[in-house]
């Protein structure tokens, strides 16, 4: 179990934290024992049971632990079933943690979160700038998972993570999909999981890019502009993902550009399989930016962004109109930037009174 | 480091190759696997992408300090 520190008032406390580097610059609430105690007894788990070791550092992920960085990070109880379930998928053998929080990359876990968690957890926000200010789950219950990253994981800029610069999602990087104004099948179900179940997938993302499409509905090729900028940007010859190659990249689909895509036939495997299709470069043009990378092979072979179309993540929210967004990856690790879905349980979880 | 930390723990001599911007890391992955002494050598930074020559003038420079390192 923990050791506890003393302080003579929260403020002091606070500022004790910083002074460690135990907070992500920004004010955190203090995680005194009894802050602490309520969002491991909503866990319904023991506090000492650990969920895995978390590299750099080699931190033993404990429920307690992880309830530290939750009450720092502002959650509330109903938050804790989806940051569990994000710490174990980052702890899968399969998502390179170590790696990635070590690379000169500015990779950062994105947590989609589908299911009926969307609403019991907090209300994770979907729609108008799900990725932005405003709304706490999202907000919180990405932060606390960059608090574990930080404070179990070892993770400090400059020392142990080497991001030569990272991004704004370092923060929090947390939304849901859209799944009532979705025209497909959810993201979870489409990677396999049931309809009812709550699944959270975390995956490693550059800082979202916007894709502006103002489409014309009496072209019959409508579709084919939309998947052509998305392509563009999402395998642009600046990405990892055009050099590397074989990272999984993630599209967020407003519900807009979502509609002209279904109206045109096509499903979420169509995209992504028409996504896989036009995300290649020749040798010569990589050769042209990145001649450090360039293979040697003719310069009319061509490198494809993706191993395959399943390396692309799709899933719809935000609100309607110009703007989707793309994530391209850091491509690199063990398993190449692979994501990783985690059923959130629900049922174990104890609600706490307020 | 990480690959000098694993090819130690073989019993395999090692020295990892570090350059100066990546020293800290480097302190701090030997010290997080009770390796604080891993042998390690410090390279001028950066390396990668300035030019085979340059890189010819580090390995030179470094060769004789490599070579006692792994047969000590």
């Amino acid at each position: 179990m923990s050791d506890y520190l003393t302080a003579e008032s929260e403020i002091e406390a606070l500022e004790w934290l910083h002074d460690q580097g135990l907070t992500d610059g920004l004010p955190v609430v203090i995680p005194t024992p009894e802050r602490v105690d309520r969002l491991v007894l909503a866990t319904g788990q023991p506090a000492d049971l650990t969920l895995g070791t978390m590299g750099p550092a080699g931190g033993a992920a404990t429920i307690e632990k992880v309830a530290v960085a939750a009450v720092m990070a502002g959650c509330l109880p109903d938050h804790m079933p989806v940051i569990v379930a994000a710490v174990q998928a980052i702890l899968d053998d399969r998502f390179d943690l170590t790696e990635m929080q070590a690379t000169t990359h500015c990779t950062a876990p994105l947590m989609i979160v589908n299911g009926p968690a969307r609403v019991d957890c907090g209300g994770i926000a979907a729609s108008f700038g799900a990725l932005g200010p405003g709304f706490r789950a999202n907000a919180s219950i990405g932060r606390a998972l960059r608090l574990t990253m930080m404070n179990i994981g070892g993770a400090r800029p400059g020392v142990s993570d080497m991001a030569l610069l990272g991004h704004p999602g370092k923060f929090s990087y947390c939304l849901a999909e859209d799944e009532e104004v979705s025209p497909f099948p959810p993201l979870h179900v489409a990677l396999g999981f049931d309809q009812f179940d709550s699944v959270v997938t975390v995956v490693g993302a550059e800082a979202p890019h916007s894709v502006m499409y103002s489409g014309d509905a009496d072209a019959e090729d409508n579709h084919e502009g939309l998947l052509r900028v998305l392509a563009i940007g999402l395998g642009n010859l600046a990405t990892n993902n055009a050099i590397l190659t074989s990272g999984t990249a993630t599209v967020v689909l407003n519900p807009e550009h979502a509609q002209i895509l279904a109206e045109a036939g096509l499903s979420r495997e169509d995209i992504c399989q028409a996504l896989y299709e036009r995300c290649r470069h020749s040798e010569e043009d990589i050769a042209a930016v990145n001649p450090g990378f360039a293979r040697g092979e003719s310069t009319r072979t061509h490198r494809s962004c993706f191993t395959s179309p399943d390396q692309i993540l799709l899933m719809v929210a935000g609100g309607a109109g110009l703007y989707s967004m793309v994530m391209p990856s850091w491509c690199a690790g063990h398993h190449r930037n692979s994501a990783v879905s985690r059923v959130i349980e629900l049922d174990a979880f104890c609600e706490i009174p307020v | 480091m990480r690959d000098g930390i694993a090819i130690a723990t073989k019993g395999l001599p090692a020295v990892a190759l570090v350059t100066e911007a990546f020293w800290p890391q480097g302190d701090f992955v030997a010290e997080s696997f009770g390796m604080p002494d891993i042998p390690r050598l410090k390279l001028p930074h950066p390396v990668a992408g300035t030019g085979q020559q340059k890189m010819r003038e580090i390995a030179d420079a470094l060769v004789k300090q490599m070579l006692g390192a792994l047969v000590r």
